[in-house]
């Protein structure tokens, strides 16, 4: 499986996804971004359109399932869910993050 | 997702592109509907979401980009895996692929005969529109019986008359020596008519083919060589043309060199030219005919032509007038040119094609074998994995890469050993069993065949071991930290090694049916000694020899100069040698009683010392001697067959007979009867005795019973020595007459022999094959089983259990697979030996004896690969076992 440890900004939104669909259960790309926008309270914006290669990848990783739905207004829309295998991926990032912002705040009383 | 659903998703990109479009445009109506709502204006609404999605173009080509990188990263994942598997475990992978390899290369070699024989075109061109007609009685004189073939007449009548054919012709396969051009060399040849090259549609690379008149006979001689015989006889000499060489002792003016590969038919080397007419020799009685169909014309119409045509063809009308009985049953076809060679020989490689696949079969079921006990060695880290969050697709897709793989492998060194088993397959078939010799070898389609094998091998004994192996239950096998548990997999392998054992059974059963089939087959008394007996049929021409008195007056010369050779003990002659043609009729009693309607009987018309030179045993009486001359009393010699019909009293001897349809009622047509010899088997060894009626030639006055004569002799050395001296005889009595063939009475048994010994050999071969896998197999359970149950056998013993009851426990289990499997196996058997009914003599497909020795066998086989690991489960040290985990 790909790693992405040292590519934080990627593996920031994976974890933002994780996150999310772990949360709200399942959620179409819309609705995902939405959520995002929601918990970072507008501080990480991003071309939502950057999203799509994230979902997909996470996908075919397994870490995320996709599946064709309708919408609230009744519109074909794909919706994803996560996967065991990603909750796992989802501690992990979580256990690295949590590292490495105590690393961080180590470094910063110590400095 | 299974990568194989990756690969395809790859192969179906641009609908994949669609639903991405659909999904990013969703997105981006989405956020204009909730622009809407917050109350912008339709074109800032629409604006402000192209905006936040940012460049749309590059959105959807990386994700298709993601979509591929991922596809790719996780093949070569799971390959890699498979890879540092397969290495980890040496003498699991070389076992599994060995397996693979033999079942597979076995597959590939017969289907490479196959492929040579029936399923690749004739090299000719369109020989779809090529076909053979037939018109014959269904139960012919042994001299057409068998073979697609027409009369003499029947061939001139229909040439006429069909509107069906573009073209017909007719040819007679042969064999020539041709001497002159370095040692004198027997070579395939055949003789052919004008229209044979242009009916096939091929031109000669040099020179031309056969015009019409040289098929007359007092024509110049001519003869057509291939290229190959060219190239290698004559050092392809660019001046052939018109050079003489010499064929039976003719020498003939080379006129054309066909192109290179051309072969047609058999593997004729060269051509000469065949009249036929009315009254044509034994060599163009009977030819092989075909033609090439009109483009638009249908083997079906053609069909429907010859039938129609049929009752007004000559050759049956002029057999009823000349007295023959008219027969019911004619057999009108039009076959497939290719029918020509490959009509016997065909059930024989289906046969074999059936008996490979079990072989294959049973190949798989071992590897499955191999594959579930690595799986439950495995479970551990399985158990792991999953505990990890692996999910169970993955590792089951893991584990079919790693199978994949495996007989991947085996299809490849399954390629290589197919190569190897063509070459060995062919040598051990007897001369002339295989048509189509040289084209049979390596092609894009069997290399297409054997790695198709390997890929549905692969998935057939990859899925049932992986689904297992990643079974539900796992999580209880981590519970027990690692002890050793039996469980599904076993009971699944056992049905497997059963399966095996069962379809071992049917190979050897098939193997046992036709090698006793084969044994009783060569334990049939011909009736005559074949040793040391070299045979010459001398066909002369009616032009040259048209009375009865320079017949005999040839053969008298004949016979006397071969008598006088040194080293020849006897010298006699026959006009219908056993296994090489028989003339059959009625004949009737003296007495006046009746013979039963159908009674036929052989008539050879033979010398003096015929009965001596071929070991025929005088049961009474005497034989005939130079007396029996024409002027003579006329005399005959019955087999004990027909003695025993008609005079079961045994007074044969004196008894009158004749052989006349309508005999005069003087003494001219009957024959006393002064001998009585042993039967003699005329056709082949499988046919029933077939009563015969002997008379000196000397006394037969039809020259058409005498102008073909065999002449036999009894050596004291090795018979085929005495070939040359035979031919010398030959020469000396008349230098235009050339041998039709020179052949040792041991080869023309041999002949009919060859083809069940070939069938007997190769069934024999992949049943061994079988047996051997299936002991692998037998063996592999067993021992697993053992070590599984180290620990139970630990404490069995610590209890007080004595080595033999391990043992005993042991091979009671190898007992029990076995059983089950020889009782399935003879359910099997008994369906499919059927199958062999038509190859089998003197043997039911169903014979008890063959049955009892075949399971008799696979129990011992399987006892004693049980021995195995029964002998290390009593060298269990208690201690150990139970110190385990």
């Amino acid at each position: 499986m790909r790693k992405h440890s040292n590519d934080r900004l990627q593996g920031t939104l994976d974890m933002l996804v994780l996150k999310a669909l772990a949360s709200q259960g399942r959620m179409h790309g819309y609705a995902i971004t939405l959520r995002i926008e929601q918990i970072s309270a507008s501080v990480l914006r991003l071309e939502e359109g950057s999203l799509y290669p994230a979902l997909h990848r996470m996908t075919q990783s397994g870490w995320l399932r996709a599946e064709w739905g309708a919408s609230e207004n009744n519109r074909r829309a794909r919706y994803y869910s996560i996967t065991p295998s990603g909750r796992k991926q989802l501690a992990e990032e979580e256990q690295n993050w949590a590292q490495l912002t105590e690393a961080v705040t180590r470094v910063l009383r110590f400095v | 997702m299974s990568w194989w659903n990756r690969v395809w998703n790859l192969l179906r990109r641009e609908d994949l592109g669609r639903e991405l479009d659909e999904e990013l445009q969703f997105h981006i109506d989405a956020r204009v509907r909730d622009n809407l709502k917050a109350g912008m204006t339709e074109e800032t609404a629409q604006r402000d979401a192209r905006r936040r999605f940012g460049n749309r173009t590059l959105a959807k080509e990386k994700t298709q980009e993601m979509n591929i990188i991922v596809a790719i990263q996780t093949v070569g994942q799971d390959l890699r895996y498979a890879l540092r598997s397969l290495r980890k475990s040496p003498g699991f992978t070389a076992l599994a692929v060995l397996a693979m390899a033999l079942g597979i290369g076995a597959n590939t070699a017969v289907f490479t005969v196959v492929n040579g024989v029936l399923l690749r075109p004739l090299p000719l061109v369109q020989p779809e529109r090529l076909f053979l007609i037939s018109y014959h009685p269904r139960l012919g004189p042994g001299v057409i019986a068998g073979r697609p073939g027409l009369s003499n007449h029947d061939y001139l009548e229909f040439q006429r008359r069909t509107r069906a054919f573009e073209r017909v012709t007719a040819f007679v396969q042969d064999q020539v020596t041709m001497t002159g051009a370095g040692d004198a060399v027997r070579l395939p040849a055949a003789r052919v008519t004008s229209s044979f090259f242009p009916a096939l549609g091929v031109s000669p690379a040099m020179g031309r083919t056969f015009a019409a008149p040289e098929e007359e006979r007092g024509s110049p001689r001519v003869v057509v060589l291939s290229e190959g015989l060219w190239r290698s006889r004559f050092a392809a000499d660019p001046n052939i043309l018109g050079n003489s060489i010499t064929v039976d002792g003719i020498k003939r003016r080379v006129i054309g060199v066909m192109p290179a590969g051309f072969a047609f038919p058999g593997e004729a080397q060269l051509w000469l030219p065949l009249a036929v007419g009315p009254d044509a020799s034994r060599n163009s009685f009977f030819p092989s005919a075909f033609g090439r169909l009109w483009p638009s014309v249908t083997q079906r119409q053609a069909q429907a032509e010859l039938e129609a045509l049929a009752p007004q063809l000559p050759w049956q009308h002029l057999m009823a007038a000349a007295g023959a009985p008219a027969r019911t049953g004619w057999v009108v076809e039009v076959l497939p040119l290719q029918d020509l060679f490959v009509g016997q020989i065909r059930k024989s490689l289906l046969i074999f094609m059936g008996a490979v696949a079990f072989v294959l079969l049973i190949a798989s079921a071992n590897v499955a074998n191999l594959l579930l006990m690595k799986g439950s060695l495995r479970r551990q880290e399985m158990a792991v994995r999953t505990a990890l969050g692996a999910a169970r697709s993955r590792l089951i897709r893991q584990l079919l890469t790693e199978s994949a793989m495996l007989s991947l492998g085996g299809a490849v060194a399954g390629l290589l050993l197919a190569i190897l088993g063509v070459r060995a397959l062919l040598a051990l078939a007897p001369a002339g069993i295989i048509p189509r010799i040289a084209e049979i070898n390596l092609d894009a389609r069997v290399i297409g065949f054997a790695l198709g094998l390997g890929a549905v091998t692969g998935i057939l004994f990859g899925l049932l071991p992986a689904v297992q192996a990643t079974g539900r239950e796992l999580r209880t096998f981590l519970g027990q930290a690692g002890h050793a548990v039996t469980g599904r997999g076993e009971g699944l392998r056992c049905v497997l090694v059963v399966s095996e054992i069962a379809l071992t059974l049917v190979l050897l059963t098939g193997a046992g049916l036709l090698l006793k089939s084969f044994l009783r087959l060569r334990a049939v008394d011909p009736g005559f000694r074949a040793e040391n007996v070299l045979t010459m049929t001398v066909d002369l021409p009616d032009s040259l020899y048209n009375t009865t008195v320079s017949i005999q007056a040839f053969h008298a010369r004949t016979l006397e100069k071969l008598s006088n050779l040194p080293g020849v003990l006897a010298a006699g002659a026959v006009n219908f040698l056993p296994f090489n043609g028989v003339m059959w009729g009625f004949f009737h009693l003296y007495d006046g009683r009746p013979t039963p309607s159908g009674y036929m009987v052989d008539k050879p018309a033979v010398s003096s010392e015929y009965f001596r030179v071929m070991g025929i045993p005088l049961l009474s009486g005497r034989a005939f001697s130079d007396q029996d001359n024409s002027t003579a009393p006329r005399v005959a010699i019955i087999s004990q067959s027909v003695a025993r019909t008609f005079w079961p009293g045994g007074d044969a001897l004196g008894q009158r007979i004749t052989l006349e349809d309508h005999p005069k009622s003087g003494n001219e047509d009957w024959l006393t009867i002064v001998g009585v010899v042993d039967n003699v088997r005329q056709r082949s060894l499988t046919e029933k005795v077939h009563p015969a009626i002997y008379q000196p030639y000397a006394q037969v006055k039809k020259p058409l019973f005498l102008s073909s004569m065999t002449f036999a002799i009894r050596t004291a050395a090795q018979p085929a020595s005495m070939a040359t001296a035979m031919r010398g005889v030959l020469r000396e009595v008349d230098r235009n007459q050339p041998a039709q063939s020179i052949t040792t009475m041991t080869d023309l048994v041999a002949k009919t022999t060859a083809e069940p010994q070939f069938q007997t050999r190769l069934i024999a071969i992949f049943s061994m094959l079988a047996l051997l896998l299936a002991a692998i197999g037998v063996y592999g359970v067993l021992a697993c089983a053992v070590a599984e149950r180290t620990r139970e056998i630990g404490i069995r013993m610590a209890l007080g259990a004595e080595k033999s009851d391990i043992t005993r426990m042991i091979l009671r289990s190898s007992l029990l697979l076995v059983t089950v499997g020889v009782a399935l196996g003879v359910v099997g058997a008994l369906a499919v030996t059927r199958v062999l009914a038509r190859f089998l003599f003197e043997v039911k497909p169903t014979d008890l004896p063959t049955f009892l020795v075949v399971a008799a066998l696979l129990v011992a086989v399987a006892l004693l690969a049980g021995l195995l690991p029964a002998r290390r489960a009593t060298r269990v040290d208690p201690m150990v076992a139970l110190r385990w985990d």
